[in-house]
């Protein structure tokens, strides 16, 4: 990491990034789209969250006061929204940058996506490097990766692409983020977990 | 239609099962687990029989028992790490079936003693990185281990203890996932990240590829031959749901992908055919041996996410697979009424690409009756809303079980393993 790939990236000022609060505008943020209305509740209530192996405790802080514990869905199962997603992986810093994905616009809003499904519902997050070579796509997908793993209840199943277009060998990145079997090898490997330790530093 | 009953399931491991392994004649279940250890658990009393540990500093991820024969009794077994290490361990125990019942634990003796049984005995060094898969071939002399170091090897035991590296295959063009050896033939097959199935086999001291099985569009997980049919051998009153024979020329496999499906493959020709064909023969590599392997049938769809395992029973002929969507799927072979015809129907595209084969190549094809696979048992959530990793059949051991039963068993990331029949 001696060079950046990316020695000036887009910063998104930390207002402008979405956010539950205030209120009206979160009213205003069409993206939240049919997801606003699914009922929520904070990953953390759910006994299944923690899993053997985890990489640090799991912390209380990100279930903030609005995430009330909400209503059961239709289906009798807890749905979680792409906004809770988010602020589960905004917080992820740069491998590079000391800024969060969220503030490079790495991760965006928009582009996570969950189907509900009972039992297993599915989350998608598309992540866009910063610039279309970026070499460090792959740990930073690791990391969205093994951040939602940790965090979510075992009936989600987590899939990280790169957004179609971003990067040059999206394709490549992409079946190595949903190979299960290199992300459980990747996590015994002590040199990329450390760096991957220091990334998730911020989600607390 | 037969349902799958969950006959019981074996206390929880305390992290992900990769691999549940049956020791091909004695009553043992052998577990590959994230923990760094192997889990053996009986099959006549479903209790845990010993842990071995101490061995990886990673993962186990694959594990694989010597077969026993009468001249070599030992029970053996190989284990493959994320350390890239593979493993051989020796049971000191070479007693009767019977001392497999579970846990027969004097009063005042610790776990510690337990282990004891099984006795550390060689590490197979080389791959650079993990080691996805071991296996030890039918006549027990040789072990086949993958990794994603894009290599497999092939270690001879020479004399006891004492391994040889006689091929290190480097075919694969990424991440080797499995490897699998015939179960009467010296050929291997590997299952890889580069979305194909390779075969190998030894030709003068030289292993070389000999087919190249391409059709899945992703990563292929897991592999398994078909067995010789109990039926066929011993037995040609062609009882049970499929009379189909094999003849020792046709040769199956079945292979498992990310790309959500299953094929099954079949040998179209045997070496000496492609011989006969007057190519241009190589000196370099072994041509006469070169075979070819078409899909034979693509399986019904019924799984959504990838298919981390298959295996293919010796006793039913039945297939079960199991995969990320948390599935398991029972296949059957069904024989389509009144159609008896050469096997030369293929997929379309291999259709185009075999037209120029010679009418005198048609004749050397083994006359098959047509057949069919079709789903006859289907289990959702089979381990909750945990990703299921590996599938395997045995004979049914349990005092409750007739002779000729046979159970499937279920794997997951949860740590459990569930035993079904079918019903």
């Amino acid at each position: 990491m001696a060079e950046m790939d990316n020695a000036n990236p887009t910063v998104l000022a930390a207002s402008d990034l979405p956010t539950r609060k205030p209120l009206q505008k979160r009213a205003k943020a069409s993206q939240l789209g049919i997801f606003a209305s699914i009922p929520r509740v904070s990953p953390v209530r759910d006994p299944f969250t923690v899993t053997p192996g985890q990489l640090y405790e799991s912390d209380t802080s990100d279930s903030e006061e609005d995430f009330e514990l909400d209503a059961e869905g239709d289906n009798g199962v807890e749905e979680i929204d792409s906004q809770e997603i988010y602020d589960l992986i905004a917080p992820i810093s740069d491998p590079e940058h000391p800024l969060s994905l969220g503030e490079l616009a790495v991760v965006n809003l928009p582009h996570i996506y969950i189907t509900p499904g009972n039992p297993i519902s599915t989350v998608l997050v598309e992540i866009t490097p910063t610039i279309t070579h970026c070499s460090l796509a792959t740990v930073i997908g690791l990391g969205v990766r093994v951040r939602l793993e940790q965090a979510l209840p075992p009936r989600y199943r987590v899939d990280v692409r790169i957004r179609e277009g971003t990067h040059s060998t999206g394709d490549q990145v992409n079946k190595q983020l949903a190979d299960k079997e290199r992300v459980a090898a990747a996590c015994e490997n002590e040199s990329l977990m450390s760096l991957l330790r220091k990334m998730l530093e911020g989600c607390k | 239609m037969p349902t799958l009953h969950r006959l019981t399931s074996l206390p929880p491991l305390p992290d992900r099962i990769w691999q549940a392994t049956v020791h091909p004649t004695l009553p043992i279940l052998a577990l590959a687990c994230a923990d760094k250890a192997v889990h053996l658990f009986s099959l006549t009393t479903f209790a845990p029989l010993s842990t071995i540990d101490g061995g990886h500093k990673r993962s186990v991820r694959s594990v694989a028992f010597k077969p026993s024969t009468p001249s070599a009794p030992e029970i053996v077994l190989a284990t493959g790490s994320f350390d890239a290490t593979a493993g051989i361990w020796r049971h000191d125990n070479v007693n009767a079936e019977n001392s497999w019942d579970g846990p027969v634990k004097a009063e005042g003796e610790d776990d510690e003693e337990e282990e004891e049984d099984w006795r550390f005995a060689v590490v197979l060094e080389g791959h650079e990185n993990e080691i996805k898969g071991v296996a030890w071939n039918a006549g027990g002399d040789k072990i086949a281990t993958c990794s994603r170091d894009k290599s497999v090897w092939v270690w001879e035991e020479m004399e006891e203890d004492n391994f040889e590296t006689v091929a290190v295959l480097q075919e694969h063009s990424a991440d080797v996932k499995a490897v699998c050896w015939h179960p009467e033939e010296d050929l291997l097959a590997s299952a890889s990240y580069d979305d194909t199935v390779r075969l190998y086999r030894e030709d003068f001291d030289d292993w070389t590829c000999i087919s190249i099985l391409s059709g899945h569009t992703s990563t292929v997980w897991s592999i398994d031959f078909e067995k010789p049919h109990p039926s066929t051998l011993h037995d040609h009153s062609h009882s049970g749901p499929c009379t189909h024979t094999h003849e020792s020329t046709t040769s199956r496999l079945v292979s498992a992908s990310d790309d959500t499906t299953l094929r099954v493959w079949h040998r179209t020709s045997l070496p000496a055919t492609k011989a006969s064909r007057g190519l241009t023969p190589s000196i370099i590599r072994g041509q006469v041996l070169e075979e070819e392997w078409e899909t034979q049938s693509v399986l019904p769809q019924v799984h959504t996410r990838a298919v981390y395992g298959v295996s293919w029973s010796g006793r039913s002929g039945r297939i079960a697979s199991c995969g990320g969507d948390g599935k398991v799927v029972v296949y059957e072979e069904r024989e389509v009424e009144g159609d008896v015809q050469e096997s030369t129907d293929k997929p379309a595209e291999a259709a185009a690409e075999g037209a120029e084969e010679t009418k005198e190549d048609e004749k050397k094809k083994v006359p098959a009756k047509k057949t069919e696979w079709v789903v006859i048992a289907e289990l959702e959530g089979a381990h909750g809303v945990h990703e299921i990793n590996s599938v395997t059949w045995s004979r049914r051991w349990d005092k409750d079980g007739k002779e000729g039963d046979e159970i499937l068993l279920s794997a997951g990331d949860d740590g459990v393993v569930n035993v079904y029949t079918i019903e």
